[in-house]
């Protein structure tokens, strides 16, 4: 490695999160910001219902591996009720990357616990891109720490990279695995953070990243479609 | 190294928003950055009659020192015809490079992810006025999370300023239109000052704020318009922005328009976390503006600096902020001339260095370390000069910065290379996708 490379790896170790910075000998390295997910809005969200979130295109579909090892379809957790869908790996050590998405997603439950109106309505879904690892077993482990037992959140699987690959490219997840200069896996994924939201009839309706995911915005994402599909049922 | 270490060097990440990315500055605080050397800088070039093939067309230079194409042109594509190639701008994970004309109103969607040294075109919107009900000229390309959105700058009712954003996915796939508020629809938007005039140019986010910033320029009949005939067009000359937009950026609603006189033009907002503000500079007015929050949540506008002689015309076009939020390139194009304003106090900006770039300048871009500093040329087919004095005219520069002098590195002549005038520059990078610079293109003792 030459020293301007050092210097570069200073500064980003300083800079940004780990999904794609060495691992190894810059692990222990440098305090990192957390995402605005972490912390209270820093912002009055706008009200419920007083916006809109024109769709973004259909939900893709794909076959998926439940909790259970069970053969399943991507769409047999979408349609009946709202969902939001996010795409992690349980290794992911960024902390501004997956555990981001896993927290929001819980503070999501939680909120959603608390409001009658919404309980029944919403189901979370986590979806694995590291199916060489990430087995039904390993992610029922993982739901374990996050999941309230009384709530709709799934988690899921691929059989293989090869089944996962045409999901992630309809929801337009891409991810780069890392690999070092003798072909080794090392077992990290950089991706760029995507949460969706999906209503019943298949539709992205938001997508969040890093500087953008909070569960204040989700939940009041959730109620604006939810109150546009109240008031669109009361026209039928 | 570990191929890991290269991605690191630039690198595709999740972001946050306290991060202190620069040209990298310039960029959406929802893109992917490259924080290291940069390996190409692709330039939308607009098509000139006689040079080349005319055509309109984003051309790759390799700018990274390892290579053995260091500053030559490796590639262009061109889109067909001429369509007032002006600005481009990146997806959110950088895959694709958004390229647009102001006249045609087409959009051209480059893949720049398989092979970042030869950029291929993936996708044109030619429909974008119909879908969007009427915009005209799209201007600003700017990454949100798994969309894009372009601001415009006309509309098709009567070619003038009035015109809104657009939104579509990153798939090029329309999704909605924001009109910009004006007296006669105000959209709940408080009007603070004298004017809503409905005019568009640029839009940047502060996503912890949840707030989208957008400014003003003028219309297509006057941006098409011969830069003489307009300026001794009285009319004409009235027919400018004199606004700035502040909008709740997850609502996409316009909250307060604020009084900005004299086309308010490129945005840069401050990366720091507590830094609740951004600037722009005004053409006509040869002013630099703070865009603030005050002390009690309020948006303002003030202006807070000269920019040369407001007397001489010098024009002030692209601004680019630093990684830390201290300092502030401004161009101004009439001169040719860059400036460099130290911004530690956003309220007193104070000149500190200016040097001639050419006989025109327009865009500057810098590095993430602000060490690279790029320029390029062109501001407008019908505004250019085109009568050289010193065979300055179209060109692609890169000055190295060392904190007091900036010192030429390499420039390309567009007009002898025949490749046109050169506009927005964006920064692409091997790294970004996992891939590794071919070896014959590595030059002998460097290391990537």
């Amino acid at each position: 490695m030459t020293i301007a490379a050092v210097a570069w790896l200073a500064v980003i170790a300083a800079l940004i999160p780990r999904a794609a910075a060495a691992p190894s000998d810059h692990d222990h390295a440098v305090p990192q910001a957390l995402a605005p997910g972490y912390s209270a809005l820093e912002f009055d969200p706008p009200a419920p219902g007083g916006y809109a979130l024109p769709p973004l295109g259909k939900a893709a579909d794909g076959p998926v591996l439940d909790s259970s090892g069970k053969a399943r379809r991507l769409h047999d957790y979408l349609g009946d009720k709202l969902v939001v869908l996010s795409f992690i790996y349980t290794r992911c050590s960024d902390v501004n990357g997956c555990p981001l998405a896993t927290f929001v997603l819980k503070g999501v439950q939680d909120r959603i616990l608390a409001t009658p109106k919404l309980e029944g309505a919403v189901r979370l879904v986590s979806f694995s891109f590291d199916p060489w690892y990430d087995t039904p077993a390993v992610l029922n482990r993982y739901a374990s720490h996050f999941r309230k037992p009384e709530f709709d959140w799934r988690f899921l699987t691929t059989h293989s990279e090869a089944e996962m690959r045409p999901i992630l490219d309809a929801y337009g997840q891409w991810i780069v695995r890392d690999y070092d200069d003798a072909g080794n896996y090392l077992g990290t994924v950089s991706h760029l953070l995507r949460v969706y939201l999906i209503d019943r009839q298949l539709r992205v309706r938001n997508i969040y990243s890093t500087s953008f995911l909070h569960a204040d915005t989700v939940v009041n994402d959730l109620r604006t479609v939810l109150a546009q599909t109240r008031r669109d049922s009361n026209l039928e | 190294m570990i191929r890991t270490l290269q991605a690191a060097v630039a690198i595709l990440s999740v972001l946050l928003a306290t991060a202190s990315p620069a040209d990298e500055t310039c960029m959406s605080p929802y893109m992917a950055k490259i924080v290291g050397q940069e390996d190409f800088v692709y330039i939308w070039t607009l098509g000139i009659d006689g040079v080349g093939d005319g055509q309109d067309k984003l051309v790759t230079v390799d700018v990274n020192p390892a290579s053995v194409s260091y500053g030559q042109v490796v590639s262009f594509t061109s889109v067909g015809g001429r369509h007032e190639a002006h600005h481009s701008g990146l997806t959110d994970d950088r895959r694709y490079l958004w390229a647009s004309g102001l006249d045609t109103s087409k959009i051209f969607i480059f893949d720049i992810h398989t092979n970042p040294a030869e950029p291929r075109l993936h996708r044109t919107l030619d429909d974008f006025v119909a879908r969007s009900g009427g915009v005209v000229g799209p201007h600003t390309n700017y990454a949100l999370p798994g969309r894009m959105l372009l601001t415009g700058l006309s509309n098709n009712r009567d070619h003038g300023g009035r015109t809104g954003m657009v939104e579509y996915t990153n798939g090029g796939d329309y999704i909605t239109t924001h009109w910009m508020p004006t007296d006669d629809k105000l959209q709940g938007a408080v009007k603070s000052g004298n004017f809503a005039d409905g005019y568009g140019y640029d839009a940047r986010a502060l996503p912890r704020r949840n707030v989208l910033v957008t400014s003003s320029f003028t219309g297509w009949n006057n941006y098409m318009m011969d830069l003489g005939t307009m300026m001794a067009d009285e009319e004409a000359m009235k027919r400018f922005g004199n606004t700035m937009v502040v909008w709740d950026l997850h609502a996409r609603q316009p909250k307060k328009v604020l009084d900005v006189p004299g086309a308010p033009l490129e945005i840069r907002c401050a990366w720091g976390a507590r830094r609740n503000y951004c600037f722009t500079s005004t053409a006509l007015t040869s002013k630099l503006w703070l865009i603030y929050e005050d002390e009690a949540g309020e948006w303002q506008a003030k202006d807070v600096a000269d920019v040369g002689d407001a007397s001489k015309v010098p024009l002030p076009v692209d601004i680019s902020i630093a990684a830390d939020d201290s300092l502030l390139w401004v161009n101004t194009w009439n001169d040719g001339k860059t400036r460099l304003f130290d911004i530690s106090d956003p309220h007193a900006p104070r000149q500190v260095m200016e040097k001639q770039i050419g006989e025109q300048v327009n865009m500057v871009s810098q590095s993430w370390d602000g060490k690279r500093v790029y320029y390029t040329s062109s501001l407008l087919s019908n505004w250019d000069k085109t009568e050289s004095t010193g065979g300055d005219l179209q060109y692609f520069k890169l000055y190295e910065w060392d904190g007091e002098t900036l010192t030429p590195k390499f420039h390309i002549d567009f007009l002898a290379e025949g490749l046109g005038g050169p506009h927005q520059m964006r920064f692409g990078s091997y790294a970004l996708y996992g891939k590794s610079r071919p070896q014959q293109t590595v030059a002998a003792g460097t290391a990537q």
